[in-house]
């Protein structure tokens, strides 16, 4: 569904993502782990349209979507669930949401789905004319996490979601994030929180210093002598 | 007491005009980032653009108001695309000079159209005041108030409402997540000078007939609308209704109790005082539009 083919990328003339190629299978949940500052979250942010990319491929669905615009990108079905959540922190739970489906237009569908998102979090339900800034952290993710899916995307990228929560919202946060794969929707998931990424995962590609050095289903990276001294910490 | 009560609602009729220059230019600093120095000249643009239709074209009154407003939307449009979009991501100095170079150039291509004498337009409007027990109001401020008062309304409405509204907010809070949002950044650019450009011609359009109209009325405008706007915090639109209704006040008070030859000179010291005692402005929430 999604392919990344040689895909360089970076900011200004310092390349950080180099040379990179990964697949990931339509209806797969895809870990992607490495290290602080090994490109993760500017490979995602280079499949969005955040960042040019310099040089490789980007094919999601067939298409060839290197350095289409973000607009363009997310109407296709792509969704982008930021690292630190970044909701909009002035704006309501509603609005943010509403932002969500900023390129729909069928408006019952619309009505049908954010009511969906409050019966799953019903926190943000009780919440929903309170402007985000002022959620905890687990319920700013829960909020990104139901702006993505406000889109209905085919395909939905999580950069960190267990970034700063509390140890039992991670735990839900995982549960929520397996639920979306099993209903059908596509996953690539950054994680620095390597162990859970494993195991939850289809299938695992280990990046350093922007490069692919391991790929393998979830299982064998985690045996893998190398993820375990160095990712796993044991 | 009468003489402080006539002072004071000069004050209230003119606020509501200053605070639609404050607004315009606040959204357009809070979301561009650009310190807009054609701002006054749309200002004026507004005030000769009635004058235009009114004494050249024999339109009716209102109906030239409503025609300088969107005029001035369009010409605002037109700035961001033809000479802001091109220099995206340029260093500040760079912004500026090109944006003093439209304030110049605009400037004098009303001096060349229109001569450097005042004008004046004329109002639909008995010439007698309004008589109402100790004060007086002429008919035409009392019209320039209930107008400046529906488009502050009519902004909130947008700005807080509508989806561009949303969008608008939105791209204010966090460019790289709105981008994700699948707004278009651009656009919003666009639409955010059209917007701040319109308040501008609307409170030159209204405040045009009470004055005169001449070249350089931008200029003082423009000095007013950067009083207005650190007055109520930078992107704070709030902040600027009030701060215009403030800077009205401080004018008019100003005026009437220490010269009336100071009257311009109130918006430098507002500038002043608040830079000196509370940089951020008076409103904290300095990092919000809506
Ligand atoms: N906006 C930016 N401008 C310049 N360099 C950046 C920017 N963001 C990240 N970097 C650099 O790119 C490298 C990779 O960052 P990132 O992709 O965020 O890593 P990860 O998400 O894997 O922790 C780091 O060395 C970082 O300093
Ligand atoms: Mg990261």
């Amino acid at each position: 569904m999604l392919e990344l083919r040689d895909l360089v990328s970076g900011y200004g003339k310092a390349m950080v993502v180099k040379g990179l190629s990964i697949d990931v299978g339509r209806g797969q949940l895809v870990s992607l782990i490495g290290a602080n500052g090994a490109g993760k979250t500017t490979t995602l942010k280079a499949i969005s349209g955040l960042i040019p990319i310099k040089s490789g491929k980007v094919i999601f669905d067939g298409q060839d979507i290197t350095n289409a615009s973000a607009r363009k990108i997310l109407s296709l079905g792509v969704a982008h669930c930021p690292e630190g959540r970044h909701v909009f922190p002035y704006m309501t739970v509603t609005e943010n949401l509403e932002m969500g489906c900023y390129l729909r237009n069928d408006r019952k569908a619309i009505a049908d789905d954010m009511s969906r998102i409050f019966e799953q979090f019903p926190r943000l339900a009780e919440r929903r004319q309170q402007v985000a800034g002022t959620l905890s952290g687990g319920e700013q993710q829960m909020l990104a996490i139901g702006r993505a899916l406000m889109s209905r995307p085919k395909l939905i990228m999580f950069d960190e979601p267990s970034l700063g929560l509390a140890p039992n919202i991670v735990e839900h946060t995982f549960d929520i994030i397996s639920n979306i794969r099993d209903q059908g929707t596509t996953v690539l998931m950054v994680e620095q929180n390597a162990l859970a990424a494993l195991e939850m995962c289809d299938h695992a590609y280990l990046i350093e210093s922007g490069a692919l050095t391991l790929a393998g289903s979830g299982r064998e990276l985690v045996d893998n002598p190398h993820v375990r001294a160095a990712y796993l910490a044991d | 007491m009468q003489e402080l009560l006539q002072h004071l609602a000069n004050a209230l009729l003119l606020g509501s005009t200053y605070a639609l220059l404050g607004i315009g230019l606040t959204l357009i600093f809070g979301i561009m980032r650009v310190v807009n120095f054609t701002h006054g000249e749309l200002y004026s643009f507004g005030a000769y653009a009635v004058f235009f239709l009114e004494a050249a074209l024999g339109v009716n009154f209102f109906v030239a108001i409503v025609v300088a407003v969107i005029a001035g939307c369009l010409l605002g449009a037109l700035i961001e695309f033809a000479l802001l979009r091109p220099i995206q991501g340029a260093d500040i100095d760079t912004t500026m000079l090109v944006m003093i170079g439209a304030w110049i150039f605009m400037q004098n291509s009303e001096l060349l159209y229109w001569g450097g004498v005042a004008k004046s337009i004329k109002t639909p409007f008995p010439e007698a005041p309004l008589q109402l027990g100790l004060i007086s109001v002429s008919w035409l401020r009392i019209f320039v108030l209930v107008v400046g008062s529906v488009l502050i309304v009519a902004t909130y409405f947008f700005i807080d409402h509508t989806k561009l509204g949303k969008a608008i907010r939105a791209t204010f809070q966090d460019h790289d997540t709105a981008a994700l949002m699948g707004i278009n950044i651009k656009g919003i650019y666009t639409a955010t000078f059209a917007l701040g450009s319109g308040l501008a011609a609307a409170a030159g359009a209204l405040l045009g007939p009470v004055f005169l109209v001449t070249p350089t009325m931008g200029d003082i405008a423009s000095l007013k609308a950067f009083a207005i706007v650190i007055l109520g915090g930078l992107g704070n639109i709030t902040g600027a209704t009030i701060g215009g209704f403030i800077l009205a006040f401080v004018e008019e008070l100003g005026a009437g109790y220490v010269s009336s030859g100071y009257r311009d000179a109130m918006g430098f010291v507002i500038i002043i005082v608040i830079l000196l005692f509370k940089p951020t402005g008076l409103f904290t929430r300095a990092d919000r539009i809506g």
